[in-house]
């Protein structure tokens, strides 16, 4: 848990993801895609990632633990409530309060 | 000189030890009897113990009348009386239990004889108690090496069948014996009965409960006959019973409803434009409208669990929606653009929020179709790895490793067609926030109209005639004429909207 509050604090937007993980990417390209740069951890590759996965499954409720974003150090959630924000028009504006868009 | 005795008294072979019962006394007649016999010297009937001798030569199992004189009682055997005493006490807990009187020793047998004798002893006469005692102890011998039944030289004296005695020795048992006894077996005997009767309870609800699951059972299948045939006809699509999944086959049921309905929330759309309705009405059927295409979303997602492929392959639509179709379903930003120009007049605002959305949705839909192009490349990498010369039963392990690799991957696509069903949810939910109830009606009319033109047009295209479009170029006079048929034909499909 230390791991990833730690890891999530030290960039505007972070993504925990695996690189087996076809939406991790979605999410990923969706943040490239808007200019944002985002700091992508693989869960596959940390050696800590066992731990992290569930650490990350528990705070967000469910069994899929990735992906899972994090805007200005803070849990924002997984797919389906970065695109419920996106759609409605209210991610650009959390971006931009995290200093992680310009535009 | 038992044996010698058994043979001067002509009693039978088992007869035994049975003359270990007569006393002394009896002895000195025996001894008589038996110089008389060897000196051949005739008895006197003069002579009181001959007489004695002669009725004792008669067998006892003949006994039916007490010959013994009263004084055969104190002569008993000590043994004999000692075990009656003994046995008074051992019937009270022999009694007890059907086992005991079953018992094949001499003395439970006595000793249930005992009881029998001292039950029906109340009012007999000791002489008679005697004698049972004695006819008893006489089949006692046989009785001794283990055999329930009296020998079939049991007189007919004895009272009772064997079969019964044990039924008569317990009977006499309730009426004798011991109260405590029987509040035991009696609390034993109803929690038999109040088992067999609980169990025969448990039979029943059992049966009944077989019988409505059967009932039941023929009433599913025959649903599920129904629902096959229906879901096949009206889906429209080429594939056989043996491609769909059942999920797959109800939820192509399911979703024809849902048009019928479909087509309802159109109709009362128009008709409360029409009727220039109280925005407040009107919003009522516009939500109502709006949750109906929710619904359908559930509907997918429900299905996307065990069949996704039937989603992303369009089955279950028109195949005119199945060409165009994009990731299970509608495009959001070619929604947006396709209701846009009904909904005006816009206001400015209106416009840029409307122009972020489409903006919105074309960025989210290129990352999702990105992601899922991910999954196809990874899929394609699995399926290809390894020699794909060789033959599958060659290597069955690595297939079978490879096969699991595959499935983990095509797993994911559950999330695909779920998030792509939530982008259009979004989209739809989206207009509704940004237009105004009129507007929202107009949107939701114009979606419903165009898609219902889409499938149309399938029916329209199957049906063509294709041998007026084949042949010769020159329009003669009869081709034109056909044409125009076949184009009035057309027209008169489109007429129906």
């Amino acid at each position: 848990m230390d791991a990833v509050t730690k890891l999530a604090s030290q960039r505007a937007v972070v993504v925990f993801s695996k690189s087996s993980c076809c939406m991790s990417h979605t999410i990923n390209r969706l943040f490239i895609d808007l200019g944002v740069n985002p700091s992508v951890h693989e869960l596959d590759e940390d050696p800590r990632g066992r731990e992290m996965e569930r650490a990350l499954a528990k705070l967000l409720g469910r069994n899929q633990a990735v992906p899972a974003v994090f805007i200005g150090g803070k849990l924002v959630g997984s797919t389906d409530k970065i695109m419920s924000l996106h759609m409605s028009g209210n991610l650009a504006p959390m971006l931009r309060n995290a200093g992680a868009m310009w535009l | 000189m038992a044996n010698e005795r058994t043979l001067v008294c002509g009693v039978q072979g088992s007869f035994h030890t049975s003359t270990k019962f007569f006393d002394e006394a009896e002895s000195d007649y025996f001894g008589e009897l038996e110089e008389a016999l060897i000196h051949g010297d005739p008895i006197t009937s003069s002579h009181g113990p001959k007489k004695g001798i002669v009725e004792t030569a008669r067998p006892p199992t003949l006994e039916i009348f007490p010959s013994w004189p009263m004084r055969h009682q104190h002569h008993q055997h000590p043994t004999v009386e000692q075990r009656k005493s003994e046995q008074s006490v051992e019937s009270s807990e022999e009694s007890g239990s059907v086992k005991d009187t079953a018992n094949t020793t001499s003395t439970g047998v006595i000793g249930g004889a005992q009881s029998q004798v001292q039950c029906r002893g109340r009012g007999a006469t000791e002489g008679e108690a005697q004698k049972g005692l004695v006819v008893i102890m006489a089949n006692g011998a046989p009785q001794r090496t283990g055999a329930q039944q009296p020998p079939p030289s049991a007189p007919q004296i004895q009272y009772d069948n064997s079969h019964t005695e044990k039924k008569k020795i317990i009977a006499g048992s309730t009426r004798k014996d011991g109260k405590l006894l029987d509040a035991k077996t009696l609390r034993r005997l109803a929690q038999n009965r109040e088992a067999a009767r609980k169990s025969r309870l448990r039979k029943k609800a059992y049966v009944q409960q077989l019988e409505t699951s059967r009932i039941r059972l023929q009433q599913l299948e025959h649903d599920l006959q129904r629902a096959r045939t229906q879901g096949m006809l009206l889906a429209g699509c080429g594939a056989s019973s043996g491609e769909m999944s059942s999920g797959a086959a109800m939820f192509n049921m399911d979703y024809t409803n849902w048009l019928e309905e479909e087509g309802r929330h159109v109709s009362d759309l128009r008709a409360g434009l029409d009727a220039h309705l109280i925005d407040n009405n009107l919003s009522s059927i516009v939500d109502d409208c709006i949750t109906h295409y929710d619904t359908l979303f559930h509907l997918k997602a429900r299905l996307a669990q065990t069949d996704a492929f039937h989603l992303l392959t369009g089955l279950w639509t028109s195949p005119a929606e199945r060409c165009f179709m994009w990731m299970g379903g509608f495009r959001p930003s070619d929604l947006i653009k396709i209701v846009t120009p009904h909904l005006d007049p816009l206001t400015e605002q209106q416009v840029i929020r409307l122009c972020s959305l489409q903006q919105s949705s074309q960025q989210a839909e290129e990352a999702l179709w990105q992601g899922f192009d991910q999954l196809h490349q990874f899929l394609s990498a699995t399926l290809s790895s390894g020699p794909l010369s060789t033959d599958v039963g060659a290597d069955v392990s690595n297939y079978a490793g490879l096969m699991d690799i595959a499935i983990e991957k095509i797993s994911s696509l559950e999330n695909f067609v779920r998030q792509a069903d939530h982008l259009r949810r979004q989209t739809l939910h989206q207009l509704r926030e940004i237009l105004t109830t009129r507007q929202a009606a107009r949107c939701l009319l114009a979606i419903g109209e165009y898609y219902r033109r889409l499938r149309a047009l399938s029916s329209v295209w199957a049906t063509r005639p294709r041998e007026a479009l084949i042949g010769n170029e020159t329009a003669s006079p009869n081709t034109v004429t056909d044409l125009q048929a076949i184009q009035q034909s057309q027209y008169a499909h489109y007429s129906a909207f």
